[in-house]
């Protein structure tokens, strides 16, 4: 019997020179722990990463080496901190450029679609009209919107591609008229683009994917427990607890979103296209706009105050297509009726659908579990 | 107050570039005092630079004390308790007279790996920080010494490669020194003033990088 001790070395990753993805399979437990870390947070230390995951420095050196060098980490300028005894501290973060991600959201009106790169930042948004439905296929009109707006990204990102996340909406709107569960819904749906398109393909609920995005990349990045609302056509609300997005079998919402204004509005033939442009603003609606906003806080008080009998939550993420000063005089309205409650409007720009389902694929590849479901 | 130990050979022990071991820079030139200098205090530096280590050979030429597996243990045990061991050998083991690849030099790296890890001479008997260091590749044109080392040019530069991978599978710290340094022109495998700089420098940075908790000072 050989001494095993001096048996042909067996790295824990390939110090190879190769550049690329790794390919899933060979990402390890560690690797993606330590990817969570950074994913979670702006940037971390060696031996922070040390203390929050146990384990040792030199796994660590290993880990961080192999991530360096297939690009997807980056380290920064030694720190020295003020007042903290013993060396500087050098942070390590995420390479922008490691990898990118596609997000595809199937709105109310239309499709958005962007490319991420690694740390959340828009390098493409494009903004289709909703595929229609066809007759033959459930989907090939969809493909093709999808592939379309694959072609339009530079070339040298395909091969930095972690893959395509797509988020949908409940079918129907609200009316549940479809008895297949999401789950199989789903995974019929990535199954049949995977093998058209050839990127791994991810699919999540609309509402979740917001909440995954702003949790990512967001407002809500250093968050741990609060409840999210999505103001879109209607309102939508999930629960986040210990970073865990809550998604249960309800799809309910309230019909006290941007189509309720938009309705009252057309009763008096005012203008309600700028209501659908994220990045526009808009116009001043007077009496009609201020009536609908209350009708949607008192929505939103309700559901919190619903919550609040089972749950103390401190916090309100409010993530929307509106335009970001339409929702950040919601949440004042809100805070200065829920007392102690903290309301933030969400950060992502211009559509926090479609960036959160290009997180998707980055939190299912690089991260210990795929925490939104 | 932390220790480190260099243990390496005559590029630890600061041997100038075409000179012979008494020909060495002075203490705040070796990298292990510039690395000292660059930790700042808290630091105590241990240098342990021996011209012509051999990671694990007996050299039947030089004499049985060039190898560097036996004196690790009596040298670690001298010096304990260390913090981190840096180890940056290899060169002396592509030698013509001991005929061995880049991966079975590595190999004896790993020998010497598993002896410190052994020994554990940690603080409260831990497994110290490891780190391997590869030394930079050699130049073509090594004069002299070519009959000595005829071969050894092209091994050398396939060194880094294979002490990282056993750095991977025994989990330790890697640095490669030809990533900041090349070796002087002068005899083409000893490195000169301003690289024993830059490699202090850069071995100081990654010390720090590893991570240390506070101490109560």
């Amino acid at each position: 019997m050989p001494d095993m001790r001096f048996a042909p070395p067996n790295p824990l990753r390939i110090a190879d020179r190769a550049s690329g993805l790794n390919a899933v399979s060979v990402r390890s437990y560690n690797e993606r722990l330590l990817l969570s870390l950074l994913l979670q947070n702006e940037s971390i230390s060696r031996f922070e990463i040390g203390v929050k995951t146990g384990l040792s420095a030199q796994t660590v050196s290993v880990l961080v080496r192999s991530l360096e060098q297939e690009g997807l980490v980056a380290k920064g300028e030694a720190q020295k901190q003020r007042g903290r005894v013993g060396p500087p501290t050098v942070p390590i973060s995420l390479n922008p450029e490691g990898a990118f991600s596609v997000g595809v959201s199937v709105g109310h009106k239309h499709t958005d679609v962007v490319l991420i790169d690694f740390v959340g930042s828009v390098r493409f948004h494009a903004t289709l009209p909703n595929p229609t439905p066809d007759q033959n296929s459930n989907h090939s009109d969809f493909l093709e919107t999808v592939k379309k707006a694959i072609q339009l990204l530079p070339g040298e990102t395909h091969q930095r591609l972690a893959g395509i996340g797509l988020a949908l909406p409940e079918p129907g709107d609200g009316a549940h008229n479809d008895p297949t569960p999401p789950d199989l819904r789903y995974s019929a749906l990535q199954e049949e683009m995977e093998k058209e398109i050839g990127f791994p393909v991810f699919v999540q609920n609309d509402i979740t994917s917001a909440a995954g995005g702003e949790s990512m990349f967001g407002a809500a990045k250093p968050l741990s427990d609060y409840l999210f609302f999505y103001l879109g056509a209607e309102l939508h609300s999930r629960l986040i607890l210990n970073h865990q997005i809550y998604y249960g079998n309800s799809s309910l919402s309230f019909d006290v979103g941007i189509a309720s204004l938009e309705r009252n509005l057309q009763e008096i033939n005012k203008p309600t296209e700028p209501l659908w442009d994220r990045a526009g603003a808009w116009p001043d609606y007077g009496k009609i706009k201020e009536s609908w906003e209350v009708s949607l806080v008192e929505q939103m008080k309700r559901s919190f105050n619903a919550l609040a009998q089972f749950v103390e939550i401190k916090t309100i993420v409010l993530s929307s297509y509106a335009p970001q000063d339409i929702c950040g005089a919601i949440c004042e309205n809100l805070e200065s009726s829920l007392i102690g409650v903290k309301a933030i409007a969400g950060s992502i720009t211009p559509s926090p659908k479609a960036i959160g389902a290009a997180s998707l694929p980055f939190s299912s590849r690089f991260m210990v579990e795929n925490k939104e479901k | 107050m932390r220790s480190v130990l260099c243990f390496g050979d005559s590029n630890t022990h600061g041997q100038m570039p075409g000179g012979t071991p008494l020909d060495r820079f002075g203490p705040q030139q070796r990298w292990p005092g510039v690395m000292g200098r660059e930790l700042g205090p808290g630091w105590h530096i241990i240098e342990e630079g021996l011209s012509g280590r051999t990671t694990v050979r007996d050299d039947p030429i030089e004499g049985a004390h060039k190898n560097g597996r036996t004196y690790l243990t009596p040298c670690i045990q001298s010096h304990t308790i260390l913090d981190i061991v840096i180890i940056m050998l290899g060169t002396n083991d592509l030698k013509v007279r001991f005929n061995q690849p880049p991966s079975e030099v590595a190999m004896g790296l790993g020998c010497l790996i598993y002896d410190i890890k052994e020994l554990s001479p940690g603080p409260g008997g831990t497994i110290p920080e490891i780190m391997i260091v590869a030394p930079p590749p050699m130049l073509d044109d090594i004069k002299e010494w070519e009959s000595i080392f005829k071969g050894a040019q092209e091994k050398s530069r396939k060194l880094a490669l294979e002490f990282e991978i056993i750095a991977d599978s025994l989990e330790v710290h890697f640095f490669d020194a030809g990533s900041v340094v090349a070796c002087d022109p002068r005899d083409g495998f000893h490195i000169g003033r301003q690289a024993h700089e830059d490699l202090g420098v850069a071995l100081a940075r990654e010390v720090e990088a590893i991570g240390w908790a506070n101490e109560h000072v």
